[in-house]
């Protein structure tokens, strides 16, 4: 099977500093890929180059045929690649229904002149529907982001990644911030993700979540992909051990 | 499927705004404005008239379109505090245009504006590609440009425009000053520009969170370089207009206007650090010191008082604001 | 791109600082303006040029920013004197900023010049500081002198609303000449009365609110006396605008060359030219007396010239020559 997203030897360097030495996977549609490392390990810079925020110094990323590198974030966006991002990236005094349709808002002609609005009454109707659809607790869209709780700021990034039908989605440390019982909910998500067939790259400190829904594990450590295991065939202290670097 | 809420949900509070207006406008403002109508109407038989009204609104149109130019750039969280020096260039620009080259009027109205959106460029270009402080640059443009309008003229107004440019300053078509009709009108543009389309909705997400613009894709300093060309296009239209009616083109016309400008912004409601802004509200901020400035002329109050008078509505409509807030936490 | 912007900006911002080289042979003379930002300043600076040149002299000159930032002239004003100019004409932005840097002066034989009367010789002869002359033109006089048009417009006799626009609050010039023109009024013309005394802040576009404002007020209105040309222009084109153009005497003071055009438009009523471009020359002129050994009196007075219609029409007036 041609694999949705490859990554060829890339490598990113914010001055002399080299970020990434050399990372290069492959995801299958539909995987649900662990990416796992210490901090400083370059996990976020590795995922901020494949949503195009950071330009790659070296190296190809190939998503569903498309070479990443001419690409900038909306267009990457557009391709179907989403980032839930673990600060959630919203724009806390706009309301849920602009955050869920941030970057891509429908316009409609004004008045049938050619000047282009924004559709706020589709807005406010497909991020009521999908808000619904995710069963999430939002007492309204038109609530400002920054008046609801963490929860529920986090089910509008969700709600965000999922709207536009995405091909992959990146999950910044979803589970960090949350109760047992909500953690549960995000794993549910991504398994309900894996089943229609979207592909996942979670980032996590938590390993016993990897192990629950993840069919692989990536391994970065000092910007260089150190390993590369089926879940099923590994175990947490082998993990841990590539982690640390004493395996 | 999603993570539901464990606990109750304790709906969260909307403050007292005005959605359909914006979103931003700050009922306080308005209440200000009112109170201010009442005490005035009370205080001078002069006040409550049609004509007065018309009064007021020529004389805050200069003010409030600097005011509405410094909207669109306090919602992305910048500052433009050129724009009282790219109103004295633009209409000295456009003055020249017709007094010394001798260019027909209307090269006068394109010339004064693409002046001022010649400075608002180089302010979006140097804040957003060299990435330098927007209260730097435009700090710098401040000096920059009222020193290209004192150059270009020696330091002297250029006096006597052709009648159709003192038209569009001193004109009353129906009885209306011509630069009422335009600043209503701009206040509409505007309005729509920042609250319907994207330019506008993304000048606020930027100004609410960079990172969350970027990472939607929203190309922000594309954006940041627009936002600081209209600011100039417009600070150079009141320019224009401060020219027409006073019929020269002075180099050191609005002087400190960016601070008023700026004042009416936060008056009405636009939050200094990005994120929330209201070109209604803005409008409404002008106006109450326009009528302020109006009252305390028809109440012929000698100058000290009135710099007290302005200071305090300041302060009392900002602390509505605030008292606003901190009951609707409680 | 964004490099040639930068030093785009650069170039221009030097440009606006860069002194004029002084000339090595012929000695210099350090003037220091409040401010180049105003037709009556730069008239100035033009004169004492012409004074330069006439009195074959180098001039060093420099200005604050602003005439609001006295320190900033303070720092200026020292620094030009590690320069060892031959003289220092110098106009202090208020009665004390400048006192250090003219002590200094003394100090260093270098004599010092009260460019158009901005101390108070009290404070002056307390921080033991000499001045070798005083020269300005009177504002109170200045003042008195647009009443007097005034009340010979109108006719001694006549009746009606006056209306008073000031300069920037506090400032002394502009007090000065809104107080010559009240009490000058009251004396030649009681049946006129100010009825309105407001801050225009020297701005064109405020004078005109001010105006609008009035008029609404005051309909019958039937002068209107501004403290500079600026708000002259601002307030006769407001009274144009209100369609009552040629029936309210507007009356400023400088003799801006903005404001003799209005004059000769037909719309300004008159101006009482100050002559700065006057005041410049004999400021040099009597600069180059001293240091020749001679004596010149302690205040000098640079006379006015009121600007009117037929004045400028006839032309014959030997000042109308410093009217820049």
């Amino acid at each position: 099977m041609t694999p949705l997203l490859e990554l060829v030897d890339v490598r990113k360097k914010f001055g002399a500093v080299e970020a990434l030495r050399g990372v290069s996977f492959a995801l299958a549609p539909g995987e649900v890929l662990a990416l796992l490392g210490d901090n400083g390990a370059g996990k976020s810079t590795l995922m901020k180059t494949i949503t195009g925020i950071h330009r790659a110094s070296a190296g190809r990323i190939l998503f569903a045929g498309a070479d990443l590198a001419s690409h900038d974030p909306g267009q990457i966006r557009a391709l179907g690649v989403e980032m839930i991002y673990q600060d959630l990236a919203l724009a806390r005094q706009q309301d849920v229904a602009s955050n869920i349709f941030l970057g891509r808002e429908p316009t409609r002609r004004f008045l049938g002149l050619p000047l282009h609005v924004i559709d706020r009454a589709r807005i406010e109707r497909e991020a009521e529907a999908m808000i619904r659809r995710l069963g999430a607790r939002v007492p309204s869209v038109r609530y400002r982001v920054g008046d609801l709780s963490g929860g529920q700021q986090q089910s509008v990034a969700i709600a965000r990644a999922l709207t536009f039908a995405p091909k992959l989605v990146i999950m910044d440390e979803p589970t960090a911030a949350l109760a047992v019982r909500e953690v549960e909910h995000v794993l549910e998500l991504v398994r309900e993700l894996k089943r229609q067939g979207i592909a996942v790259i979670l980032i996590s400190h938590r390993l016993t979540d990897v192990f629950a829904v993840c069919d692989r594990a990536i391994v970065l450590r000092q910007g260089r992909t150190v390993a590369d295991e089926r879940v099923a065939e590994t175990s947490m202290n082998t993990i841990v051990a590539h982690i640390v670097g004493a395996g | 499927m999603v993570p539901s809420e464990a606990g109750a949900v304790a709906a969260p509070r909307r403050g007292l705004s005005w959605r359909d207006l914006g979103g931003a406008i700050r009922l306080e403002s308005l209440v200000v404005l009112v109170l201010l109508c009442l005490a005035l109407s009370l205080l001078s038989p002069y006040f409550l008239s049609v004509a007065n009204a018309l009064n007021i609104l020529l004389a805050t149109s200069v003010i409030g379109i600097l005011g509405f130019a410094s909207t669109f750039v306090i919602a992305s969280a910048g500052i433009d505090l050129s724009l009282g020096s790219v109103l004295g260039f633009g209409g000295v620009v456009g003055a020249l245009a017709v007094n010394v080259l001798g260019l027909p009027w209307p090269f006068g109205i394109v010339l004064g504006l693409a002046a001022g959106a010649f400075c608002g460029l180089i302010n979006g270009l140097l804040v957003a590609l060299a990435g330098i402080p927007a209260f730097i640059v435009t700090l710098g443009m401040l000096g920059v440009a009222r020193g290209a309008a004192l150059v270009l003229t020696g330091g002297q107004p250029i006096y006597g425009l052709p009648a159709p440019l003192v038209w569009l300053g001193q004109g009353r078509p129906f009885g209306v000053p011509v630069p009422a009709i335009l600043f209503l009108a701009l206040a509409a543009v505007t309005h729509f520009l920042l609250s319907r389309t994207r330019f506008g909705k993304y000048a606020l997400v930027i100004g609410d969170n960079e990172n969350a613009a970027r990472a939607t894709g929203i190309h922000v300093a594309r954006l940041r370089i627009g936002l600081y060309t209209l600011s100039g296009l417009l600070a150079g239209l009141a320019g224009l207009l401060f020219a027409a009616r006073v019929n020269s083109g002075d180099p050191t016309a609005g002087i400190s206007y960016e601070l008023t400008a700026i004042t009416a912004a936060i008056l009405g409601g636009s939050n200094l650090f990005g994120g929330r802004a209201s070109v209604v509200g803005t409008l409404i901020g002008a106006l109450i010191m326009g009528v302020l400035q109006n009252g305390l002329n028809l109440l012929a109050v000698s100058s000290f008082y009135q710099q007290m008078a302005i200071g305090s509505v300041l302060v009392l409509a900002v602390w509505l604001d605030q008292w606003n807030r901190s009951r609707g936490r409680a | 791109m964004q490099r040639r912007i930068l030093l785009l900006a650069a170039a221009v911002s030097a440009g606006l600082a860069v002194p004029p080289a002084a000339r090595a042979a012929a000695p210099t003379y350090a003037v220091l303006l409040k401010t180049l930002s105003n037709p009556f300043w730069g008239a100035m600076a033009q004169g004492i040029a012409a004074g330069g040149k006439a009195s074959g002299v180098a001039i060093f000159q420099q200005a604050a920013a602003s005439d609001q930032a006295a320190e900033q002239e303070l720092n200026i004003c020292n620094t030009m004197l590690e320069r060892k100019p031959a003289a220092l004409i110098a106009s202090a932005i208020n009665s004390s900023n400048l006192l250090p840097c003219m002590k200094q002066a003394n100090a260093q034989h270098i004599p010092v010049v009260d460019l158009d009367a901005n101390l108070d010789p009290a404070i002056t002869a307390k921080a033991g500081v000499k001045v070798a002359f005083t020269i300005g033109s009177d504002n109170i006089a200045a003042g008195a002198k647009a009443a007097d048009f005034m009340a010979a417009r109108l006719g001694k006799t006549a009746t009606g609303p006056v209306l008073v626009i000031e300069g920037l609050a506090g400032n002394i010039t502009g007090e000065q000449r809104a107080q010559g023109f009240r009490t000058e009024l009251a004396k030649v013309a009681p049946g006129l009365k100010v009825v309105a005394s407001l801050p225009g802040d020297w701005d064109a576009n405020k004078a005109a609110n001010i105006t609008n404002d009035t008029l609404t007020r005051s309909p019958g209105l039937v002068a209107i006396f501004a403290a500079n040309d600026t708000m002259a222009l601002g307030a006769v084109e407001s009274v144009f605008a209100a369609g009552k153009g040629g029936k309210i005497v507007v009356v400023g003071v400088d003799g801006t060359s903005a404001g003799v055009k209005s004059i000769k438009a037909g719309r300004l009523s008159a101006s009482v030219a100050q002559l700065p471009y006057l005041e410049g020359i004999e400021a040099v002129a009597n600069v180059k007396k001293i240091l020749a050994g001679g004596t010149v009196p302690s205040v000098i007075h640079v006379p006015t010239v009121l600007l009117t219609q037929a004045v400028l029409k006839a032309g014959t007036d030997p000042l109308l020559q410093y009217v820049k």
